[in-house]
């Protein structure tokens, strides 16, 4: 038996060494070295100048910074923004889809399109909608005899125009889930309400939406943390600009390390979200659980 | 008037018919069970009297009124499921709550319902609780309870027993008995099990293939059935059937023979194929010089403590008996055996219809 268990403990380790050989590689090492940067003062530019320490003061510049908090509320604006229309748009679709109609299941399937592309790729096809002479939204919109719109261009519409595209590829996500769980639920309580007498909307308050609630309270939750690390569409689209209007945090990190070569600033605003994003998961599971003792 | 009439009603899902013009008249009041094996229909006809299905085809009459296209709620049913139907997020209050709140009533009047009703099911202990916390009967209750504090004209009742175990089954089939004699609500109840239907009904509805066989007291269905099919689904052990042939005035069948009572003298003619039903208590043990006893070999034995049941080769036969259990013999014996011939009942083979009617 030991000899047994033993042999198998050694094959375990074989078969998990590769996966966590990438894991360190790709994360975990990054990760030690940039919390080492973030001590450290480090010029890209300047390769070969030792990096010296200089203890907290990278982090006390990043929370000092009006741009770094700037960026903060910037994330947390797009993240509302994307993260309401998400579930009102994801759960409506998915009790559209969850319908015994014709066509349901092949529309479901189709709408799960957006969210299989690659971010880049749906930020350069949005790039082409959203061009401002050129830009297809704006020629459809003529017909609607709307003036083109500056979507890339202008600080009121460029953080706009990155809540659509990633709506767009996200809402998806949030139907997908939300469509699993409601084709979970008991068909019975439904024709009970249906007998009963109770308004449609009396049962999709007060039945349907409680019992969802832990799966979109999930879904939210996990688009928060997307949204958080949101990088590539806004990348591609407007780069942070105009201005610093779309510059989220993850831009922030960017143009600290690479546009001004500063890596232990940019390391050390890093780990700040990651502090943020930790403190964000501990309160979510704490008041799951408060939620689950009540 | 009637509380609820069926008249001609079919259900079909496409090109299949699953429901065959199914007439029924339920008096107010009544307590009718609609009964047969699975997918028999009797479910389907409940959803259509619900509201649940629609109706194909005939007329669906509830309190006088045609309800074919009338909505579930404006029907004036309630009903309870077998999976409970409960709201897993709501306490018992407020599964009962939700249930009235298209009424919209004044709080005092919702207050004194649940608690009248709670009174009446035992539940008023449990109000505060969900359904996860309660018992399989405990949550049926809640589920009746919801269904009673409406007040409806008629209470439909789908399987209500067949998640329970069977010590709970017999606890909850007699609240319901008790229930119903209390209210005097008018009650349709579907089950597959014959203990439920006889023990409950005023009125049990035999249905096989979506056609109704029988119609009738449980005292009726199990002693007049009307066709082969109700005389063997009624009674357990099953009736014992036995293809015969009217031969010289006589019921002849390989190895058995039994003269003709004189009930269905006249409705017997020489040579006429028949089927003879005898239910296993109606199977009496007797002495070999006994005019009428059988030989009879005894292959397995079933002792139930006050009877035992023989199962009998005769003939070619293999019939049941139910004797009482200090009569029993053991596998193997030899013994002869005498059919009461008051208790036989004669069926067209053909029809399977009963001759008696």
């Amino acid at each position: 038996m030991a000899y047994i268990r033993k042999r198998n403990r050694r094959i375990f380790l074989i078969f998990l060494l590769p996966a966590m050989l990438v894991l360190f590689l790709t994360t975990i090492y990054p990760m030690i070295y940039a919390g080492y940067l973030s001590f450290r003062s480090y010029d890209l530019a300047k390769l070969f100048v030792p990096r010296v320490f200089v203890g907290w003061s990278n982090y006390a510049e990043v929370i000092g910074s009006s741009e770094f908090i700037h960026s903060l509320i910037t994330t947390f604006k797009l993240m509302a923004m994307t993260l309401s229309v998400q579930l009102v748009l994801g759960v409506g679709i998915a009790l559209i889809v969850t319908q015994k109609l014709p066509g349901m299941p092949l529309a479901r399937t189709l709408l799960m399109i957006p969210m299989m592309i690659s971010p880049v790729i749906v930020g350069l096809v949005w790039l082409f909608l959203y061009f401002p002479e050129l830009g297809y939204l704006n020629y459809f919109l003529s017909f609607l005899g709307i003036e083109s719109i500056p979507w890339i261009t202008s600080t009121n519409w460029a953080l706009w125009a990155i809540a659509i595209a990633d709506i767009w590829q996200w809402t998806p996500f949030v139907m997908m889930g939300t469509a699993a769980a409601l084709q979970s639920l008991s068909p019975e309580p439904y024709e009970a309400a249906m007998i009963d007498g109770n308004s449609r909307w009396d049962v999709f308050t007060r039945v349907t939406l409680p019992q969802l609630k832990p799966v979109l309270v999930s879904l939210m939750f996990l688009r928060a943390i997307d949204a958080f690390k949101i990088y590539d569409i806004i990348f591609v689209l407007t780069k942070g600009g105009p201005g610093d209007s779309t510059e989220v945090l993850s831009m922030f990190i960017y143009r600290q390390s690479f546009t001004f070569w500063r890596m232990g600033v940019g390391a050390a605003a890093s780990f700040v979200s990651l502090v943020i994003i930790v403190v964000l998961i501990t309160l979510f599971f704490k008041s799951l659980q408060r939620e689950q003792h009540a | 008037m009637s509380a609820i009439t069926l008249n001609n009603v079919i259900k079909r899902y496409g090109a299949v018919q699953v429901v065959h013009g199914v007439d029924l008249d339920i008096e107010q009041g009544e307590f009718v069970v609609l009964l047969g094996p699975s997918g028999c229909g009797k479910t389907t006809t409940l959803r259509m009297v619900a509201g649940l299905e629609d109706v194909s085809g005939g007329e669906l009459s509830i309190g006088g009124r045609v309800v074919n296209d009338v909505a579930p709620k404006d029907r004036g049913v309630a009903m309870v499921f077998q999976n409970y139907a409960l709201y897993p997020h709501m306490t018992v209050r407020q599964n009962m709550e939700f249930a009235l709140r298209p009424m919209k009533l004044p709080k005092a009047e919702v207050d004194r319902r649940i608690g009248d009703t709670a009174e009446i099911l035992g539940l008023s202990e449990l109000l505060a609780r969900r359904p996860a916390q309660l018992s399989g009967g405990q949550r049926q209750r809640v589920a009746m309870g919801r269904a009673m504090v409406r007040t409806p004209d008629v209470f439909l009742f789908d399987e209500p027993l067949s998640n329970l175990d069977a010590k709970l089954r017999t606890q909850v089939r007699w609240e319901i008995g008790k229930l119903h004699q209390r209210l005097g609500t008018t009650v349709l109840y579907v089950t597959h099990d014959q203990v439920e239907a006889m023990t409950l009904a005023d009125k049990i509805v035999i249905m096989r293939d979506g056609h109704v066989e029988q119609v009738g007291t449980p005292e009726e269905v199990y002693g007049n059935p009307r066709t082969t099919f109700v005389a063997t689904f009624i009674g357990s052990p099953s009736m014992n059937m036995i293809e015969a042939r009217v031969d010289s005035g006589r019921l002849v069948a390989a190895g058995l023979s039994a003269a003709i009572p004189a009930r269905f003298a006249d409705k017997v003619s020489e040579g006429q194929a028949v089927t003879l039903g005898i239910r296993p208590v109606e199977l009496k043990i007797a002495s070999g010089d006994e005019p009428g006893a059988m030989q009879a070999q005894v292959e397995v034995t079933e002792y139930l403590g006050n009877e035992a049941l023989l199962d009998l080769r005769v003939g070619s036969h293999e019939l049941v008996a139910e004797v009482p259990a200090d009569q029993r013999a053991d596998p193997g014996d030899m013994i002869h055996i005498r059919l009461n011939e008051a208790a036989i009942h004669l069926f067209d083979t053909a029809s399977g219809q009963s001759l008696a009617h």
